[in-house]
């Protein structure tokens, strides 16, 4: 089984070992990856920030460099909702149709990390190993873009050692949305406090999402604030087990 | 209490309207506490309306109908409306609309008029122009009467006084209608009211409403409600006036059994409201013998002409979105300017302004989709926000100020990053060197300047690592590769 | 102002002319026919008219006449409005009966009550569906009177209210729905009964024949 990392471009950046737990995990579940050096960024920031020229000719890029890709992974719930959500609008109005095939026969091989692992390798149980109080963040975009469902539960409960606290509003918006979080910084940090308060009461060690971006930002009030609750994307989670201990984990 | 602007041609935009209201502990308690309620009876009967979904397809599918043919079914109803009796008027603009329902009442020779809530009224401004033609409006839901009385703005569609608590009530009703003794019982303070409005009742003989849906197969005009003062104004005056945006129309009586199963659940978390009426026209001996139907564009049908767009023109008025709006659940409905607030505010307030105004509001949302999941029309919002943005940008970057505007320099910049790897890797390295001052010990940044303060003033920031993904990725062994 | 009229429906039909038309079916695949029996039917009626307060007593066609008395007895109240058409083996002895031919405004408020029928019975949401049909009355009738009672006859009691559209062979020209005692919920979000509109709302259930399916 083949297939090609899309990185995306935060993950690249700020946290590269989220990354490296993806290549860990899916390198021990017996996938040849690969990397296109090529890539850099799905367009979303451009697109949801009103930058729709920016956003197709980056949108172009995506699909010319994963068009023979046998599959496409990606650690991130929002860029996968970008490719599946606006693609095709973007390609339908700026694009011509030799564009839009090619998207269309893409597409169904574009996934977001938990969809691969349990729908395309069919595993839920990675042989995982992190024996920490964790809490779960549903990023919207996952709940409700792509309907990723009960899969990171799944994957989760498969976690020997793990101790899942439930979230009280698990499925109420962080607050972060992009650049919402700086054009409307104040109203983010007001969603922020109330999500903060529902991840400090789990008293979990660890607060975990399918989203570097929202734990970018839960991550960053919870570090201002000294608090005992640190994040983690749940790739690190899942690569994590009792011989090879995963990075930010400890 | 600071005066609210809710005329989007004037209002602040969004991000310095919410500021004062972050700040207003009471009113962000009472948002919380009424919108937790509303959804919460809401979600335990959409859980037991196993055809939830069926339904909502239904709907989305009837005000689609409706909008691909709005012209046929206005002109039908207009038709029935008018062999029942009733006339009907055509408004371009809340200009012309207000100019209707003042030369209605001034014919009847009316000083007088109640009022069923409707946010049309408020969306035309009607009540200054009723009073500068020498007609008083009482408005007679009690949310309604407690702003008027408080003179206060609505803040949500369905409860538009839930950011005044009890005792601010009893302030305001023991100071306009006299009664120093009143207490803040709700109790008491709905049967002052009460007392109040039926004296109006059965006295005034004028009365203007909205409407909840026009029947085009039949002329009928429907209206739902709690508390009973709409059926008032509806049999009590000899002269009714309904004022509906013109997208209220759906094609059937029949069409009404999926409407008022999605909206009662939407709007109040019930499965019927207590009270709903469906007249037609006139009846001899029953109601109003004078009625009169206002149709009002004001901005609706250029909305028709775009693809995307076209959907907000569904809403049915339910609230829904702003209960979950997890945005609005902050800021509540006084932020975003308009008598349109939450979801349905963002993308129906700039485009009834011809995108002219309340530019702001298409941002006013981090794009988490709640809406769209409880929407019973099934408004795409996100996707509308997501067009509307566009739209603002695409008008905003002709502008010459904003080749200084640090956003816009940031996006452009950013697209050139983007457009090849080299650059993105160059860019990954100054950054990594620019943020490296901004970085404390444990590797963490807790102040940025300019635009990045605005992140840093509630969130630290991990620096950039030394080494990127692709970097690592680059210095693995290449077997591995 | 025919002028608007025109330039509004130019507007639209130039709007819904162009490639963003679209044709739209409507789907029809949600809950047109209830799946409980009768019984279950008529006890989720009463449920529902109970949980709104109303007060709901069931009897036989033949006691009808002699159950509206005891209801009117124990309200405690004298002076009731009817509707032109309401049976006259209705109008129990022993209070002052006002029938509806065109009273005035002030009549109507100066009764304590009203006794109507109805037209049907949803019982999902617990409506009580009025026509205003003769023997249900004008409008007014069951508004200004702060005690309603409502004979609802066991054939006319549908499970859902797509049942209930189906049932009118005419769309109503006049209808009002009846699902709750008139509330409010504007202060705090607390919910207080009996703003405007009858506060006491009785309901009689009548077995009388069941209906033949429509």
């Amino acid at each position: 089984m083949r297939a090609s990392l899309f990185i995306t471009c935060y993950n690249d950046t700020l946290f590269p070992e989220t990354g490296r737990a993806v290549v860990h995990l899916l390198e021990r579940l017996g996938v040849a990856l690969e990397f296109n050096p090529g890539q850099t960024c799905c367009g979303q920031m451009h697109a949801n920030t009103g930058f729709r020229a920016e956003a197709f000719s980056q949108a172009k890029r995506f699909v010319h460099l994963y068009q023979n890709a046998e599959a496409v992974v990606i650690p991130s719930t929002s860029c996968v909702a970008m490719i599946r959500d606006q693609y095709h609008g973007l390609f339908q109005e700026l694009g011509n149709d030799a564009l839009r095939q090619q998207f269309e026969t893409l597409l169904p091989r574009v996934y977001e990390l938990s969809e691969f692992l349990i729908d395309r390798l069919g595993v839920d149980d990675v042989g995982a190993y992190f024996p920490h109080r964790v809490t779960y963040h549903a990023s919207c975009h996952g709940l409700r873009g792509l309907h990723v469902g009960d899969r990171p539960f799944r994957l989760l409960s498969k976690v020997r050692g793990l101790e899942l606290i439930p979230l009280e509003n698990l499925d109420r918006c962080c607050g972060f949305g992009g650049t919402f979080s700086i054009k409307n910084a104040e109203v983010s940090s007001a969603m922020l406090s109330d999500k903060l308060h529902d991840v400090l009461s789990t008293q979990a060690e660890y607060c975990t999402a399918l989203d570097n971006s929202c734990l970018m930002h839960l991550g960053g009030a919870l570090h201002r604030e000294f608090a005992a609750t640190r994040t983690l994307h749940l790739a690190q989670i899942l690569a994590n087990t009792q011989t090879d201990p995963a990075e930010g984990a400890a | 209490m600071t005066p609210v602007d809710l005329d989007p041609r004037t209002a602040p935009p969004f991000p310095q309207a919410a500021l004062p209201i972050l700040r207003n502990t009471q009113l962000r308690k009472n948002v919380a506490h009424a919108t937790d309620v509303i959804l919460a009876k809401r979600a335990r009967l959409v859980a037991e309306k196993t055809d939830w979904q069926q339904l909502r397809t239904a709907a989305a599918a009837i005000k689609d109908d409706v909008l691909g043919h709005l012209d046929q079914y206005l002109v039908e109803f207009e038709e029935r409306c008018t062999a029942a009796g009733g006339h009907v008027h055509w408004a371009s603009d809340a200009a012309e609309a207000r100019r209707i329902v003042v030369d209605i009442l001034r014919a009847e020779k009316a000083t007088e008029v109640i009022k069923i809530k409707t946010m049309t009224s408020a969306e035309i401004q009607l009540n200054p122009a009723l009073e500068a033609a020498g007609i008083k409006a009482v408005e007679t839901d009690l949310a309604e009467l407690i702003l008027q009385l408080g003179d206060d703005e609505p803040s949500h569609i369905v409860a538009p006084a839930l950011h005044v608590n009890r005792s601010q009530v009893r302030e305001i009703f023991a100071r306009r209608m006299g009664l120093a003794e009143l207490t803040d019982d709700p109790e008491a303070l709905t049967a002052a009211a009460r007392a109040y409005l039926r004296k109006k009742f059965l006295s005034v003989d004028a009365a203007i409403c909205g409407a909840n849906f026009l029947v085009a197969e039949t002329g009928a005009v429907t209206i739902v409600e709690s508390e009973g003062n709409g059926r008032m104004c509806l049999t009590l005056p000899r002269t009714l006036i309904a004022l509906s945006g013109i997208e209220k129309v759906v094609p059937t009586f029949r069409d009404l059994e999926v409407m008022l199963q999605v909206l009662a659940r939407s709007a109040t978390g019930e499965r019927m409201n207590p009270y709903s009426s469906l007249w037609t026209g006139v009846t001899a001996g029953d109601g109003p013998q004078n009625f009169h139907v206002v149709l009002l564009d004001n901005g609706r049908s250029p909305i028709l002409a775009h693809h995307t767009e076209r959907q907000t023109l569904r809403c049915i008025r339910c609230a829904a979105c702003q209960n979950t709006c997890p945005v609005y659940r902050q800021t509540g409905g006084h932020a975003y300017g308009s008598v349109y607030g939450g979801p349905i505010g963002a993308i129906l307030t700039p485009q009834l302004m011809h995108m002219d105004h309340a530019q702001t509001l298409p941002f006013a949302s981090s794009l988490c989709a709640a809406c769209y999941e409880v929407c019973p029309v099934k408004i795409n919002i996100p996707e509308v926000l997501i067009e509307l943005r566009a739209q603002v940008v695409d008008r905003e970057r002709k502008q010459a100020a904003r080749a200084f505007d640090l956003m816009y320099i940031g996006m452009r910049v950013a697209n050139s990053i983007f457009a090849s790897a080299w650059r993105f890797r160059l860019a990954q390295r100054l950054g990594r060197i620019a943020l490296r001052p901004f970085t404390r010990k444990d590797g963490w940044i807790h102040a940025l300047p300019s635009l990045g303060s605005r992140w840093t003033m509630t969130r630290d920031l991990r620096g950039f690592p030394d080494q990127t993904f692709r970097e690592w990725w680059a210095s693995r062994p290449k077997e591995k590769s | 102002m025919s002028d608007a009229r025109q330039q509004i429906l130019s507007r639209i039909r130039h709007a819904t002319s162009g490639p963003a038309a679209v044709d739209s079916d409507v789907p029809r695949n949600y809950i047109r026919r209830g799946s409980l029996d009768e019984t279950a039917r008529l006890s989720l009626m009463v449920e529902r008219l109970q949980e709104y307060d109303a007060d709901v007593v069931e009897c036989t066609l033949g006691d009808l006449p002699a159950c509206i008395a005891d209801r009117l007895q124990s309200s405690g109240k004298q002076t009731f409005v009817a509707p032109p058409g309401l049976p006259a083996e209705w109008l129990a002895r022993g209070f002052d009966w006002k029938i509806d031919h065109a009273l005035t405004h002030a009549e109507i408020e100066a009764c304590d009550g009203v006794v109507t029928a109805c037209f049907a019975g949803v019982a999902d949401s617990g409506t009580i569906v009025l026509h205003h049909s003769a023997s249900e009355g004008r409008r007014i009738l069951t508004l200004l009177p702060d005690w309603h009672l409502c004979v609802v006859r066991r054939s006319q009691i549908v499970e859902t209210l797509p049942e209930y559209f189906a049932r009118c062979l005419q769309p109503p020209s006049l209808a009002t729905y009846i699902s709750g005692p008139s509330a409010t919920a504007d202060i705090e979000m607390t919910r207080i009964k009996g703003v405007h509109g009858p506060r006491f709302l009785h309901v009689i259930l009548v077995h009388d024949e069941p209906a033949t399916e429509v």
